[in-house]
């Protein structure tokens, strides 16, 4: 029969994927067996067998936006059958609550985060364009010069294969572009925006990456690809002179061909060396122009290809911005300049800043991160919808959707708006309050960058000090920067609490660092720094005029009468001033260390500290954490090991984390293979897993307490079949367990052991 | 960073190095000790198992599907991240298929629906690629005909067309409603089918594209390793949602052999005599002999040859070659040296079921 098993199966249609697998032809004799026969026992389920399917197709109402709702509640009740109908009403209703919420909410991040985005692109696109400018200039340069080099005539251009004389040496003029950045990552977009930049500036580009130089697809592969990139139209054979003559009609060659490879160390070195020699051969037809993006050093070019290859570039070097650069740059536009759009609290400040130093370190996840906790923000907080209000230009659906009702009772749930009633605010209006945090934020951001400008000299990056002006645990005991910095001078700070906590984040605080920085600054230096202060704080007219009155006093001859702040400022550090008597750059110097901390105290509140802030600030570092970054080989291990707190259930909860029989069984088999070393002898876990399984059958019995002779006699009779079912509930868990990897099965060298793979949580 | 996190990431490390170490140590110790054999329990038929294993009691159904209710309340919250352009990768032990099912069939009606069991040996990434092609295609002609204006004529997609034109196409089709995407459900993208790389970047690609949106889940411990951070952050674009379901993984283990049932002696009994039946009379003898011939002398090799020569089973080297061939890739047979370093023939069976295949075969 099983022959005749074999025969059938073998032309079915479903299997045949499965028959040519090539890992089952070199199983076991049984693994095939067994295979069969299981394929039979399943041979109905033609939605699990089937490798693919459609599973429906968009409902017809999806057009009419304004009833998307209920278009949406009748799909889904045509959907579920009968019986279940009634039940799922209720959490349909509560759906359609949600979706109510939803268009508006996709909106809201939607212009958010393209604001966001905007930004982003501009900064990184500013921060290239010298460098992409150069690199334009060389192109015209070196294409400007091939044409000096002599146009080839009409009847060698039209020739089908290339010109070689020694009066032309083949040289490729290559451009390497070193983005001193070992993740690729950040440079397709580098890559992209200078592809855009040249092709906007009157060239022909096309772009390679490194997949299209792999060994398996070898050169053929690569041509393609680039042919591809160019309108040719349908093209039967890769053949480089189809290129050429696209090149050389119409009037294609007045611009000049620029190709760009975007990562080098990536390539595989053989095809990218046969290919830089099949264009050299052709670079008078087809003056290629190459650019090549290095993550390392100039010395890659040399270490991935032959000297016979490097003899055909004519290379020159590009430098574009580190991804340190880039981050502040971004910090500085996104989250400083632009507070007003969207704000992170000082806990994900701190995360994203330790995820992008410690872990990642492109700027690409912490773009998307910051996504992320934008989209978060939106899809969690109800009340950022009034973000969305105050942002978008047709505020009508905006008012409709969310009635002062509504708001009212989503403000109240505020802890800041409570904060903000103490500090006796209750009178003011929610207009009133979100104007007044819109120009809070407006001057909270001036200061960190008037700050920031003044951390230059001390190399302070711009991220760093973003997370600890953020920090709302500091903020109350940083009343003044000199006060503190007195303390500390005085010994004081060992026994102050705050100090120390304030000093946690960087050895000293980064801005006792600056203010020290600032205090001890040469004249010429400071007089840059506040025309640069100056300049941040034109538009502040607040802040601008507290700049103008210090520069004032310190001209203003009059010493007797100083203000207040700068008396004060001139007592605390008396013993220093008394040194450089009546130096005015010292005076000057204490001006902007009085300077700084009349924006510390007055305006650098954290954004968590401000009433209202929820509206656009996102403060959950935990979901962000778990949606950002998941960790399968810990949280899947962790499930195993706590199915019952998960689960929640009455029966396994009992007796705290000892192992009982009513426990899912491969939490059971997992918990006590954490027992054995590396390998696990089967037999024993086998044994230890029957024994667990089997205190209920002692239990049982006795609870009941009726052991009577028919009942004994059944469960005897059973005795084999329970057998059974223990060693196939115990196979179930190890098939389960190879299925999320946690064991190596067993090999022939080892037929009684399974092996550990992962070790602890 | 504050020292304390430092020194918890440090402690953390140490502690995980320390935990490996530990067990390779305990490990190389009990195994040592332990060596105890498989075959020591009395395993039941296999037949039995098998049966039983279909049998198997589910526990705490009510707390599962209460865990899956729990799910239904982050419906909104997934659609959103579909929406505003990430990818959503479910993991946590036990089935997901039927949550994410469920989650396609009540929140993502305004989408089309493909599903790729990954899980499955062999998937046909391009076949996968047509239908979505198609599908997509379908709308953009109903979306012409609806507008009734003329466009230039796109490609309708054909096997004919390469993965890159079918993936071009996904991305750029031009269809004036942007909000037209169709949702891919693929379970178990760390499957068997789709483990291999290039694969798994036609499918970063593929999340890549415009109208095109990915909920997928993994089961696998190191699943994240497919992925370079090219795929992960930029073109995939996970959201990861930790959804423990602790349903079993009953389409998802259904390749995978019973590991009671693997190295059982009936087991062996049975494959071999289902190979052997396959096999023509006369290499069915030539297995007797060798077989008789190890059951008489366990300890001793003898000239096969000549053995089938003199019964008329084999006419040259070269048959009896062929058919020691065919023994040796169904593992019938295998290469042993023996004590004074010659190649000898064995069959990796017991003496006694060794005797039950002669039996059944005879």
């Amino acid at each position: 029969m099983v022959p005749n098993l074999l025969k059938k199966f073998k032309y079915s249609s479903i299997d045949k994927c499965i028959t040519n697998s090539s890992s089952y032809a070199n199983q076991d004799i049984s693994d095939i067996a067994v295979f069969y026969q299981l394929q039979m026992s399943n041979f109905p389920c033609f939605i699990c067998n089937s490798p693919f399917f459609v599973l429906h197709k968009p409902s017809s109402r999806r057009k009419d936006r304004s009833s998307t709702g209920q278009g949406k509640l009748r799909k889904r009740n045509e959907l579920s059958s009968p019986q279940n109908t009634k039940k799922q009403e209720g959490s349909v209703n509560e759906e359609c609550d949600h979706h109510l919420f939803k268009p508006l909410q996709i909106e809201a991040f939607n212009s958010v985060w393209s604001r966001i985005e905007s930004t982003i692109k501009d900064v990184l696109r500013d921060l290239n364009s010298s460098a992409f400018k150069d690199i334009q200039l060389w192109i015209l340069e070196c294409f400007n010069a091939a044409r000096l080099h002599g146009e080839p005539n009409i009847t060698e251009a039209t020739r089908s294969f290339p010109i070689l004389s020694n009066a032309t040496p083949g040289q490729l003029s290559t451009a390497l572009v070193i983005t001193r950045n070992i993740e690729f990552v950040d440079d397709i977009l580098t890559f992209e925006e200078l592809g855009h930049f040249l092709k906007s500036h009157g060239c022909h580009v096309a772009k390679l990456s490194s997949v299209d130089f792999s060994m398996k697809n070898g050169i053929a592969g690569c041509l393609k690809a680039l042919l591809r990139e160019f309108p040719l139209g349908e093209i039967d054979s890769a053949d480089i002179s189809i290129l050429a003559s696209w090149y050389r009609e119409q009037d294609n060659n007045n611009k000049p061909l620029v190709l760009i490879i975007s990562d080098l160390e990536r390539c595989c070195g053989s095809v990218l060396t046969e290919f830089v020699l099949m264009l050299s051969e052709w670079v008078v037809k087809l003056p290629v122009i190459l650019i090549i993006g290095v993550a390392t050093t100039v010395d890659a070019l040399r270490n991935a290809l032959p000297s016979r290859a490097l003899q055909c570039l004519c290379s020159s070097k590009f430098m574009i911005g580190t991804p340190d650069e880039r981050m502040d740059t971004i910090v500085e536009a996104v989250l400083v300049k632009h507070s007003t759009t969207f704000n992170i609290g000082h806990k994900v400040a701190l995360f994203l800043r330790n995820y992008f130093i410690n872990q990642d370190g492109t700027l690409t996840s912490f773009i998307r991160a910051l996504k992320l906790a934008c989209l978060l923000h939106f899809s969690m907080e109800p009340v950022s919808l009034i973000h969305g209000l105050m942002l978008a230009e047709d505020q009508k659906d905006w008012i409709s959707a969310l009635s002062p009702e509504i708001l009212l009772k989503y403000m109240d749930e505020f802890p800041s708006y409570d904060r903000s009633q103490i500090a006796n605010q209750a009178g003011k209006s929610i207009a009133q309050g979100l104007s007044d945090l819109m120009t809070e934020k407006r001057l909270w951001s001036t200061a960190v960058l008037c700050l920031c400008e003044a951390g230059k000299y001390s190399k302070v990056r711009l991220l760093d000090l973003f997370c600890e002006v953020l920090n709302p645990d500091l903020y109350p005991h940083r009343d003044s920067v000199c006060h503190i910095r007195n303390e500390k001078d005085q010994g004081l700070s060992s026994t102050n609490g705050h100090s120390q906590q304030y000093s946690s984040v960087q050895t000293g605080g980064l801005i006792r660092q600056i203010v020290r920085k600032v205090r001890d600054l040469p004249t010429g230096a400071l007089g840059q720094l506040i025309k640069s202060w100056e300049k941040l704080t034109a538009d502040i007219s607040e802040i601008h005029d507290k700049l103008k009155t210090f520069q004032s006093s310190v001209r203003c001859e009059d010493r007797r009468s100083p203000r207040k702040s700068s008396k004060d400022i001139s007592k605390r550090y008396g013993s220093k001033a008394s040194l450089d008597t009546d130096n005015e750059s010292t005076m000057l110097n204490l001006q902007a260390v009085a300077f700084i901390d009349c924006l510390v105290r007055n305006y650098m509140r954290p954004i968590e500290c401000m009433p209202f802030h929820e509206i656009s600030c996102f403060k959950n570092v935990e979901k962000l954490q778990v949606v950002l970054i998941g960790d399968p080989r810990r949280r899947i291990q962790a499930d195993l090991l706590d199915s019952h707190k998960i689960l929640s259930c009455g029966c396994c909860n009992k007796t705290g984390n000892a192992l009982l029989p009513s426990r899912q069984d491969s939490s059971i088999l997992y918990s006590l293979a954490q027992e054995h070393g590396d390998l696990i002898n089967l037999h024993d876990w086998f044994q230890s897993f029957r024994t667990i399984l089997h205190q209920t059958n002692k239990r049982k019995p006795k609870s009941k307490q009726s052991p009577q002779p028919k009942k004994r006699k059944d469960t005897a009779g059973s005795g084999d079949q329970n057998e059974a079912s223990i060693q196939a509930r115990f196979c179930r868990a190890v098939t389960e367990m190879q299925i999320t990897g946690l064991l190596r099965m067993p090999s022939k060298r080892r037929p009684d052991f399974v092996q550990r793979v992962a070790f602890g949580l | 960073m504050n020292m304390d996190e430092i020194m918890d990431e440090e402690e953390e490390e140490f502690e995980f190095s320390r935990n490996y170490f530990l067990a390779k140590e305990h490990g190389s110790s009990s195994a040592k000790k332990s060596t105890n054999k498989l075959t020591d329990i009395n395993l039941v038929d296999e037949q039995e198992l098998r049966e039983a294993s279909l049998h198997i009691q589910p526990k705490h159904e009510k707390e599962i599907a209460c865990l899956m209710d729990s799910y239904k309340n982050m419906y909104p919250e997934w659609v959103l991240a579909l929406r505003s352009g990430f990818s959503l990768l479910m993991y946590g032990f036990g089935s997901k298929k039927v949550l994410l099912e469920d989650f396609a069939s009540t929140a993502l009606t305004e989408y089309s629906v493909v599903v790729i069991n990954g899980y499955l040996q062999t998937i046909n990434l391009k076949q996968v690629l047509i239908t979505l092609a198609e599908l997509l295609h379908g709308q953009v002609k109903a979306k012409r005909k609806a507008s009734s204006r003329d466009l230039p004529k796109s490609q309708q997609p054909s096997i004919s067309q390469s993965i890159e034109d079918l993936l071009t196409f996904l991305d750029e089709a031009e269809i004036e409603e942007d909000g037209y995407v169709i949702c891919v459900i693929i379970h178990n993208i760390d499957g068997p089918g789709l483990r291999d790389f290039e694969t798994q970047q036609y499918l970063a690609r593929l999340a890549a594209c415009t109208h095109i949106c990915i909920v997928a889940s993994i089961d696998h411990v190191n699943a994240p390793l497919y992925w370079d951070k090219n795929m992960a952050h930029t073109q995939f674009n996970w959201c990861w949602y930790h959804v423990p379901t602790f349903a079993p993984y009953k389409v998802e283990g259904m390749f995978y052999p019973l590991i009671l049932a693997h190295g059982g002696a009936n087991q062996n009994v049975k494959t071999a005599t289902i190979v052997l039946q396959s096999l023509t009379p006369n290499a069915q003898s030539v297995f007797k002999v060798l077989a008789e011939h190890q059951l008489s002398h366990p300890e001793e090799g003898d000239d096969l040859y000549s053995v089938c020569r003199e019964r008329f089973l084999v006419s040259s080297q070269v048959t009896l070659n062929s058919h020691l061939t065919e023994f040796k890739d169904h593992e019938l047979v295998k290469i042993k040296r023996d004590s004074d370093g010659q190649d000898c023939l064995h069959i990796p069976l017991a003496a006694e079921a060794l005797q039950k295949v002669l039996l059944e075969i005879s």
